[in-house]
């Protein structure tokens, strides 16, 4: 083949780009430690990126929920805590005073007691969070309980659950019907406010004898209406233990998800350093052999 | 046989040496010249004379300056050239296109839908908070934005390319023009039976220059003129005669490419177009982009319906229900939050029934959307769908760059094989050049020669 001096300077320029262009690839490579750096680069991996992304920005915040709902529930442990110790205190005042030795005025005060009980009692149950009841079911902005009568609960809410998204299409409901609770005779279970009442006019009654029959027929009921109390804060610990389970097992699925996105998406840097040297060297050696070959001709060694 | 036989053939020596180093000079001075081919001196004996001892050789004659050229390599490079030119144009539009869909720093639509639905389950943990139905709103007009911005920005390029077509039928146009000059000029030429060798360089170059740009068929007419035609059969270049190239607005707004005949009716010739950049700009416009545009379209349509939907069964803090979310065409371009949503975040539906301020059920269905398929005939996310968009928009740039690189490389081959047979080599040059030279002082010595001869004779007087 003829060679002319354009077929070597056109050849050389074809060459020196392909070489600057892998050099700037391996220098962009290096430089943000990534091997995909637009989705040309790997259409296939950045589509997978792309993928993990979206599952680790909602299992995120599946995490971000379960926190929250944590937080829910330790404070609904605190409250029914306080409830309970409620009832236990009533239930005592029941069985010291179920015997009819008491004088009147030590009744009077012990009713007194009891009014306090049953206050204190419907003030918890009444709590709210982050401005919201918590024990009125979805109607979170209308009070779970109010006075109907002397000593005589309504209750205003629904019986909506509070539900937390935990994984796709995945709840946890946490009881937030405060009937459930605190006022569950439909269901067979006790109505705490009309015990405490029962107790209350039990300890009011003129009549000592009756009044004490009363009295003691309230001490079962309420042992019935504390234990109601603690199922619901053993259901909430279940809860809270299947959400401490799910996060847990959500923080080692991100760490498994970013390790297998870093394997797919960034720069064996390693690697692309040991290519930036090659590159380099093979960059130089194309100037170099170039240089020789472009500058001389015949007429470099005439006369 | 006498003297002034050798005195006249000395002469015509030196001027056909002479005529060698000035053919040598042109092809150096044109050692550069994009399309030039080399030219060579072509030289022969001159009738000799007859006499009694035979006939005798009476010098040197120049026949003519040949160009050194294959004319199948001609059409090779234009067939190439045309390739490359589609290959081209077509890589550097998806390259563009390519950006908008750039996810790699994660602020894309992918990053917004993730953010999106996130805010939807973060009304779900607090479904009355003020705070939580605020972020959502304007989460929400950030992924509208998002979406409108990457339809416009894809509209944008279509716009872009539609002015290179413009300025390209404009050179097409200009290009013609220059061919009928020069068709001009060659036919004039070799009328003198001469072949006009620069010019047919220069056309040669400007029928590559036309083939980088639009797909020609051509052929040489026996008087030397060329005839091009682009599309169907429409003739650009007829000899002395040249038509032109127009582009108008199609239903759609973008340009069409028309040809006009010599009454400016127009023809339109788009679809006719199969190569040069025209076909890459084309191909990326009304295929590639079109298609981007309409999966963006179809992204922003379902995902309206679907929390529409949902969103339009659930109730608003205030009670109020089967209002929707997102208003607006329901388009790429056109989707925005519902405004009485965007001014009262109370509308927001998060709960299933009225007067039920902490029931997320509603806000649990819309966010359940995320991972429910919906596209491609419920087979799809949304945001597998929106990935496998930036998925095709990366792989059509891999494809067209491998295109692009293969028929650069066939590009370089053929030019280099034609400028290992025309193109100057000064190496090559420099030895004609010391050749002539040496025959034109030779040239000379002869007759410095025959002029002593002739002293000698007159000396004898």
């Amino acid at each position: 083949m003829r060679v002319t001096q354009n077929i070597i300077t056109s050849n050389f320029i074809s060459y020196i780009n392909q070489n600057a262009e892998n050099l700037l690839k391996t220098q962009q490579q290096v430089a943000s430690q990534k091997r995909i750096n637009k989705s040309s680069d790997d259409p296939i991996g950045m589509g997978q990126v792309l993928g993990y992304r979206t599952k680790l920005a909602v299992t995120g915040q599946y995490q971000k929920n379960i926190e929250q709902a944590m937080t829910r529930i330790e404070f609904n442990e605190v409250t029914l805590d306080l409830a309970s110790n409620l009832v236990d205190m009533a239930r005592g005042l029941a069985a010291e005073y179920s015997g009819s030795t008491q004088s009147a005025a030590a009744r009077q005060s012990a009713a007194l007691q009891a009014k306090d009980i049953y206050n204190q009692i419907m003030q918890i149950a009444n709590s709210k969070f982050n401005g919201n009841y918590i024990f009125s079911g979805h109607a979170t902005d209308t009070v779970p309980f109010s006075h109907v009568g002397d000593f005589n609960a309504g209750y205003n809410g629904d019986d909506g659950d509070f539900r937390i998204m935990v994984s796709d299409n995945v709840e946890v409901n946490l009881v937030a019907d405060g009937r459930k609770v605190f006022q569950d005779a439909a269901n067979g279970g006790v109505n705490i406010f009309d015990e405490l009442k029962n107790l209350i006019d039990g300890l009011e009654d003129p009549d000592p004898v009756a009044g004490s029959a009363q009295i003691e027929a309230t001490l079962d009921v309420l042992q019935d209406g504390r234990d109601q109390i603690n199922n619901r804060r053993s259901e909430y610990a279940l809860s809270l233990y299947r959400l401490q389970a799910t996060d847990e097992y959500m923080t080692n699925l991100r760490s498994k998800m970013e390790e297998a996105m870093a394997t797919l998406e960034q720069a064996d840097i390693t690697k692309a350093v040991v290519e930036l040297q090659n590159l380099e060297l093979a960059y130089e050696t194309t100037i170099a052999t170039a240089a020789r070959i472009i500058q001389p001709s015949l007429l470099d060694f005439l006369r | 046989m006498d003297i002034f036989g050798v005195l006249n053939m000395g002469s015509k020596a030196l001027m056909v040496q002479q005529k060698g180093i000035y053919v040598t000079g042109n092809n150096i001075a044109n050692v550069n010249t994009p399309g030039y081919s080399r030219q060579r001196l072509n030289m022969s004996s001159d009738v000799p004379l007859n006499t009694g001892i035979g006939p005798v050789g009476s010098g040197v004659t120049a026949n003519e300056i040949e160009r050194v050229y294959q004319r199948f390599l001609g059409v090779q490079i234009n067939n190439e050239t045309q390739s490359l030119g589609q290959r081209e144009a077509h890589k550097d539009a998806l390259e563009r296109v390519e950006v908008v869909f750039n996810e790699s720093g994660g602020y894309g639509l992918n990053h917004v839908m993730s953010e999106f639905w996130n805010a939807w389950q973060d009304l779900t943990n607090n479904p009355s908070g003020p705070v939580e139905r605020t972020v959502l709103v304007a989460k929400s007009e950030m992924l509208a934005a998002t979406f409108s911005k990457s339809y416009e920005d894809l509209q944008k390029i279509q716009r872009d390319i539609d002015s290179s077509i413009e300025v390209s039928v404009e050179e097409i146009n200009r290009l013609s023009e220059n061919m009928v000059d020069l068709n001009q000029k060659i036919i004039q030429t070799e009328l003198g039976g001469h072949t006009a060798n620069d010019y047919r360089d220069q056309r040669d170059l400007v029928l590559k220059e036309l083939s980088e740009l639009i797909d020609i068929g051509s052929f040489e007419d026996a008087n030397g003129g060329v005839t091009v035609s682009v599309g169907s059969g429409q003739v650009l270049v007829e000899g002395t005669r040249s038509y032109k190239l127009s582009t108008q607005p199609d239903v759609s707004g973008l340009q069409d490419v028309t040809w006009v005949d010599s009454s400016g009716n127009t023809v339109t010739i788009t679809n006719d177009i199969s190569k040069g950049k025209l076909k890459g700009w084309l191909d990326a416009r009304d295929l590639d982009i079109d298609r981007h545009l309409n999966n963006l379209d179809t992204l922003a349509h379902d995902l309206m319906e679907a929390v529409n939907t949902v969103h339009a069964s659930g109730y608003g803090l205030d009670g109020s229900t089967l209002n929707n979310f997102f208003t607006g065409a329901a388009t790429a371009a056109g989707i925005e939050v519902n405004p009485l949503i965007a001014n009262d975040t109370n509308l927001i539906a998060a709960a299933n029934g009225p007067d039920k301020p902490g029931d997320s059920s509603n806000a649990i269905a819309i966010a359940n959307l995320q991972e429910a398929p919906m596209m491609n005939g419920n087979t799809t996310t949304f945001g597998a769908y929106y990935d496998s968009m930036v998925s095709d928009a990366g792989f059509a740039v891999q494809q067209a760059t491998s295109y692009y690189d293969h028929q650069s490389q066939m590009v370089l081959q053929v030019e280099n094989y034609r400028e290992s047979i025309s193109g100057v080599s000064i190496d090559e040059e420099t030895v004609n050049l010391i050749k002539y030279q040496n025959a034109y002082q030779a040239a000379a010595k002869l007759i410095n020669t025959a002029d002593e001869m002739m002293e000698t004779i007159l000396s004898m007087i």
